[in-house]
């Protein structure tokens, strides 16, 4: 199968220490447009929810005013999910309790200015 | 006004429709008997909707035997601002086709992810059927349908 564009940057962010997986996913669709991830991991299913969660986070914030979402940290008991988008286009990692979120946002911000 | 024709289904469909955030919703069997819907006012939408369903899953699932051997199980079809998802729930009870239309306060992604656990559920919550069921005749068809329109829109 054929890489896509995006291959090159989740092998990167999913090199990272406690990064499970790392995903481009569609806003609009909910859809993985690429995937990096362990097995074990729900890949569908947390495109579509992260890609919502995306969403709604973009509109809050325009609804505040408070302009547009750059990044979106959810922390969870074991771990958490990252976002960052541009566009119509979503990059989430997920990671472990363990994982460098510091050095992930930056990478992640960095990757997302990058997509088209 | 109530969901669902039979009551083993009620609960998984309207989780469904709580999760997925969709419009529409119609449950039939593949002869294109209404078992459920949802967001329909109208009874004659119902019966409309039911046998351009069935229709649309007979052919999806002809050409995709034809193509690759294998029946097309789901169908997608994005418009501008409406979308339709129609797909195949293989139960104890033979094989439900689910139409539903939403907009863009939900996904694709969304709909198939909820469309896969309400597969699951549905074939968990379905009774064993009783006995060998004949493929009805075309006057117990129509009898058939107009009981259950009926029913979903409370005549009965």
């Amino acid at each position: 199968m054929n890489k896509t564009p995006y291959a090159e940057l989740l092998t990167m962010l999913s090199r990272h220490r406690g990064v499970v997986g790392s995903f481009v996913v569609s806003e609009r669709d909910g859809l993985s447009i690429d995937s990096n991830v362990q097995i074990g991991v729900q890949a569908e299913a947390v495109a579509a929810l992260a890609a919502s969660l995306h969403r709604k986070a973009r509109l809050a914030c325009g609804a505040a005013g408070c302009g547009t979402v750059t990044f979106l940290r959810l922390d969870a008991e074991r771990g958490g999910i990252c976002a960052a988008g541009r566009d119509d286009l979503v990059l989430v990692t997920i990671s472990e309790a363990r994982a460098n979120i510091g050095l992930l946002r930056v990478e992640m911000m960095r990757a997302a200015r990058a997509l088209t | 006004m109530r969901v669902a024709v039979e009551q083993w289904i009620e609960e998984p469909l309207l989780r469904f429709i709580d999760d997925s955030r969709v419009r529409l919703v119609l449950l039939l069997e593949t002869s294109g008997r209404v078992l459920a819907q949802h967001g329909f006012t109208r009874s004659i939408d119902v019966m409309s909707a039911c046998a351009l369903a069935a229709a649309i899953h007979a052919s999806a699932a002809e050409i995709g035997r034809q193509l690759d051997g294998n029946a097309f199980t789901m169908l997608h079809h994005p418009g501008n601002e409406q979308q339709v998802f129609l797909g195949e729930l293989p139960t104890a009870r033979g094989s439900h086709i689910l139409l539903t239309v939403f907009d863009d306060t939900t996904s694709i992604g969304l709909v198939r992810l909820y469309f896969t656990e309400l597969s699951t559920r549905l074939a968990a919550a379905t009774p064993a059927p009783a006995a060998v069921i004949p493929a009805p005749s075309l006057g117990d068809f129509e009898s058939d349908l107009n009981r259950n329109l009926a029913k979903l829109f409370g005549r009965i």
